[in-house]
């Protein structure tokens, strides 16, 4: 996120470099700078604002702990942790609907019922927020599915395949269509991330 | 592997839509440096974090204070330890077998305060969920005994009942026993009306039909009941089923839909 006084990304790999040598205000700064972005993803995924918060924290945690196996030839942290949350995020959501199979299905039931309670975030994030939208309504109605249903809701391939009735193969093939696609939309729109 | 196959893998694990298979293969090729690989990742995972953004929100403080909160219990354990540790090296000849234990038992009971110590608001609401379940399923589970004890016992009766008018197709089983009580399992019954429920009558002979208890129906028309041991009446040789308001009441008022004798 490039916001104003927001460090660029070599700025936040050295911050990661620094986390790694155990700093703790280059951690803070990190969270500072990233973690609604992180936030965001896992609420959009879980919505759950309690269980979003306890993957954040899991998620930063992590980081503090890892940071030294953050690889800048792999890509940017902003991709590393955005990665690191989705991921998070998704087991914590299989984990909620294995157990939705059970009785406890009532608990979650009420959990996921929770109002969701939005903290916007102003300026140039919301900003950005409007260009990547525009980015994603910019694809064609069945590869904004397979997108949404992969990053959004966690299905796998097969999954989505079953769930739009349509062969594995064609959603393989979108799902590569869309993000070349949402990529030359982004760097259109000047908001690829680094 | 050809170069399109290797850009759609990569396209399916930047998403985390891979099967574990193709997760698999697509994981092998990125552990033997595959250039493809990583370009194509490199770049569909820069392009799929930029999809986070539409949804940032404001960073919390209060997850940030938790974090730093534990990072500095961290940094107080690991401290302590290595200060404990140093002095307990100066005078090794002397040291008995005693003090290594003392030392070792000190240095794990501040490592336990450590963990204490960062273990701390996160894990309070999962653990009192955990124990929310915990509770659920120890009452599965205790319900479950009962009825394996009630069944194993061979004073456990059988008893069937069938269909009357208003639904001959229905039947049920019920299992009883005199002091353990029993289990009605009943199915082929119309869905009750809103506002009403089935009700379990017990009768001993000629005495007044004893109420045991209400169940509904689900969509098969399958329902089932655990019935307490009876307060009242004699040993019950009649069971039976009628369809009362949802709250149940204390004498039969509506039709019998189901009856068996011991």
């Amino acid at each position: 996120m490039q916001s104003a006084g927001a460090p660029t990304p070599d700025d936040a790999a050295g911050l990661l470099a620094r986390i790694a040598e155990g700093d703790r205000d280059a951690f803070g700064r990190f969270y500072d700078t990233f973690a609604g972005l992180a936030l965001g993803l896992i609420r959009r995924i879980l919505r759950d604002p309690a269980a979003s918060e306890e993957v954040l924290q899991e998620v930063f945690w992590q980081i503090w702990q890892e940071a030294a196996r953050y690889d800048p030839l792999r890509g940017s942290p902003e991709a590393w942790l955005v990665m690191r949350a989705k991921t998070r995020a998704i087991d914590r959501l299989r984990a909620i609907r294995r157990r939705g199979k059970t009785f406890v299905a009532p608990v979650d039931e009420a959990m996921a019922k929770t109002p969701e309670q939005p903290t916007e975030n102003p300026g140039v994030v919301a900003e950005r927020r409007g260009l990547v939208r525009s980015a994603l309504d910019g694809l064609p109605e069945p590869q904004r599915r397979v997108v949404e249903l992969a990053f959004f809701e966690g299905l796998t391939q097969s999954e989505i395949a079953s769930r739009l009735g349509e062969p594995l193969g064609t959603v393989k093939t979108r799902a590569r269509l869309a993000l070349e696609r949402l990529r030359s939309l982004m760097k259109r729109e000047g908001t690829t991330p680094a | 592997m050809n170069r399109d196959e290797v850009i759609e893998l990569a396209a399916g694990y930047a998403l985390g839509a891979l099967e574990m298979e193709d997760r698999a293969r697509f994981e092998a090729l990125l552990a033997a440096g595959d250039a493809e690989a990583r370009a194509a990742l490199r770049d569909f995972e820069s392009t799929v974090a930029g999809l986070a953004a539409e949804t940032a929100e404001a960073a919390p403080p209060d997850v940030k204070a938790a974090l730093l909160a534990r990072i500095d219990a961290e940094g107080r354990s690991r401290g302590t330890l290595t200060q404990i540790l140093s002095a307990a090296r100066p005078a090794p000849p002397r040291r008995s077998l005693w003090t290594v234990v003392a030392v070792g038992a000190m240095a794990a009971a501040i490592a336990a305060i450590a963990v204490g110590l960062a273990v701390s608001t996160v894990y309070d609401r999962r653990i009192s969920q955990l124990a929310r379940e915990q509770a659920l399923l120890k009452e599965e589970f205790t319900r479950q005994e009962e009825l394996v004890t009630i069944l194993q016992d061979p004073a456990t009766r059988v008893v069937a009942l069938s269909g009357l008018p208003p639904a001959p197709e229905a039947k049920a089983r019920m299992l009883w026993h005199a002091t353990a009580g029993g289990l009605l399992v009943a199915q082929g019954l119309p869905p009750a009306p809103a506002g009403k429920a089935y009700e379990l009558w017990a009768i001993a002979g000629t005495g007044a039909p004893v109420p045991a208890g209400v169940f509904a129906v689900d969509a098969r028309g399958v329902g089932s009941l655990r019935v307490a041991p009876l307060r009242s009446g004699g040993p019950p040789d009649t069971f039976a089923v009628t369809l009362e308001p949802a709250g149940g009441v204390v004498a039969p008022t509506g039709s019998m839909y189901l009856v068996g004798k011991l």
